[in-house]
């Protein structure tokens, strides 16, 4: 096989037939152009169109990342990634490159049952990767955080696309509790998840219909800019936002200012009602005393005219009790919400959307990276438990080699994605 | 010509072990390195602390490669494979720069309207004192 070992067979292959020798018999030589076996050479050559496949995803990933303008990516605290659990796997792939270099070894002295062993602590080592990579993906799943749509829940900015889609949310989420509801009072069950049902709705009335209003009625951009940052702020807060949370205060003492001009206006009015009540039970007093019928028609139209007014006064109680109920589940949400520093979605378990720029390509992005990565580290411990079931002795080192060789490239991998994943 | 090479190095077997654990020290060591990377001054400019952390990754990978890989003990074949495949990646790569690392350089209106958007935000500074609502 290896060229060098047998130069005799090299002159005759160069020859080829053409010396006069042996007249009608050509005699091919087998020629490797690489001094490997035949195994060892083909592992390499799918490891060399491997390198391409992943340094084309790890490459996009990279450009992206680089390309992005400062803060307009995904910091790893807003996609739920842990370091530390990073770095543990980045260890854990480490010692498995290092077991499994042990277990060569042991083969090529034909240690057989050491090189078994050596190899099943690289089986447990893969498996304990996959298993921390699937606790990452379901912290994230559970953060609202998919692989684009239809179940991701991030919106690259705060604009009226996000609040329409806060506000279907909800809408949908609120119609579902309230079916639940009435489904478990007709079967005179006590409904225990109320306080849900009750936040979503002053959710609903105090940030959604509110935002949407100030939205509609702003003049000035920046306010409208304000006002739907403040909403995916109070949702999801990436980082403490003091521009934000003045905006907040600010606007809640402003709408303390409005309830109390208009409990004032209610006030009066509520006396005019009481008054004009007073004035009609009067009059009808008079109109039923009076004898004389030539005053009867006098008395008839002051009464109507009261009548009127306390109808008027009572319509605009209700308009002032009208525009005082936006006002008042504002405060309230203000009061309930604004204390909250992980949120709305994080601290009622909720899933409304979610505004973290670039974040559907982060997802995109990791999901297929990680994802490819642990397709392959799935591969491997195949590979392992078809090893595991052979007798590795010295005819077996070679196996050995080229399963090795596949698997130090998976931690090659995780090598890149490891800091470009967690650290970046 | 497998078993040839397994006696070889076989005979010098103890020396590999010892090459194998100094190697894993190191790639344990250069993973705290880029740990540390992360979490200090250098990612104030943080072109500078990534490709420090890039640099230490290929660092590591180099050392898995030669030594785990066993491509430093191997014949001139392994040029022949490895960097070819590594010349394209790079090249693919360096394909994706003008259109999509320089993105928001040539970004149109309506679509640097429609851009994700920063956290800190320099274009819009307001100070809530100064407005009123409605």
């Amino acid at each position: 096989m290896n060229s060098k070992a047998n130069p005799s067979n090299e002159t005759d292959a160069t020859n080829g037939g053409l010396d006069g020798g042996s007249h009608g018999h050509i005699e091919l030589k087998y020629q490797p152009a690489v001094p490997v076996p035949k195994g060892k050479l083909a592992v390499w050559l799918f490891l060399s169109t491997e390198i391409m496949f992943f340094t084309a995803l790890i490459g996009t990933y990279i450009v992206l990342r680089f390309g992005a303008p400062e803060g307009s990516w995904p910091t790893p605290g807003d996609v739920r990634v842990l370091e530390w659990l990073g770095a543990v796997n980045t260890f854990v792939l480490i010692c498995s490159s290092v077991t499994i270099v042990f277990g060569m070894e042991a083969a090529k002295q034909n240690k057989a049952g050491k090189a078994k062993s050596w190899l099943f602590g690289t089986f447990v080592l893969g498996c304990v990767f996959l298993g921390i990579k699937a606790y990452e993906y379901n912290s994230k799943f559970e953060h609202g955080i998919h692989p684009g749509t239809p179940r991701s829940l991030l919106y690259d900015r705060a604009d009226l696309n996000y609040l329409s889609a806060v506000k279907s949310n909800l809408d949908a989420e609120i119609l579902s509790l309230e079916k639940e509801k009435t489904a478990l009072v007709s079967e005179s069950v006590v409904p225990h998840d109320h306080d849900v049902l009750d936040t979503l709705v002053l959710i609903r009335a105090g940030l959604v219909q509110w935002t949407q209003r100030t939205v509609g009625e702003a003049e000035n951009p920046m306010m409208r800019e304000l006002a739907l940052e403040s909403l995916a702020h109070q949702i999801n807060p990436r980082t403490s936002n003091p521009r934000v949370e003045a905006y907040l205060a600010s606007e809640n003492a402003d709408v303390k200012n409005q309830i109390a001009e208009l409990m004032g206006q209610q006030e009066t009015v509520e006396q005019d009602v009481r008054e004009m009540q007073e004035r009609i039970d009067v009059l009808s007093e008079q109109l039923k005393a009076e004898q004389d019928d030539a005053r009867k028609p006098d008395i008839e139209s002051e009464l109507s005219a009261a009548t009127e007014a306390s109808k008027t006064a009572a319509t605009k109680a209700t308009e002032l009790v009208d525009l005082l109920t936006p006002l008042e589940n504002r405060v309230s949400a203000y009061e309930q919400f604004n204390g909250l520093h992980e949120g709305l979605n994080e601290h009622f378990h909720l899933k409304l959307p979610m505004v973290i720029p670039s974040g559907n390509t982060w997802a995109n992005t990791y999901f297929l990276m990680t994802g490819f990565h642990a397709l392959h580290v799935l591969g491997g411990l195949v590979a392992f438990m078809v090893l595991l079931m052979l007798r590795l002795d010295r005819s077996r080192a070679g196996l050995m080699e080229n399963v090795g060789l596949y698997w130090h490239f998976v931690d090659i991998v995780w090598i890149f994605l490891f800091p470009l994943l967690y650290l970046f | 010509m497998n078993e040839t090479d397994a006696i070889n190095r076989d005979a010098t077997g103890n020396s590999n072990t010892k090459v194998f654990l100094f190697v894993f020290l190191m790639l344990c060591a250069l993973t705290g390195i880029s740990f540390w990377v992360a979490n200090s001054y250098l990612m104030e400019n943080r072109v500078v602390g990534w490709s420090a952390m890039m640099l230490v990754s290929v660092a590591k990978a180099l050392l898995v490669i030669l030594f785990f890989m066993h491509l430093w003990w191997e014949r001139a074949w392994k040029y022949v494979l490895t960097i070819p495949a590594l010349f394209m990646g790079v090249l693919l790569v360096l394909l994706l720069v003008p259109d999509v690392g320089y993105r928001y350089l040539t970004y149109s209106k309506d679509r640097r309207e429609n851009a994700p958007k920063p956290v800190v935000s320099d274009t819009i500074d307001v100070n809530p004192a100064n407005y009123e609502i409605r």
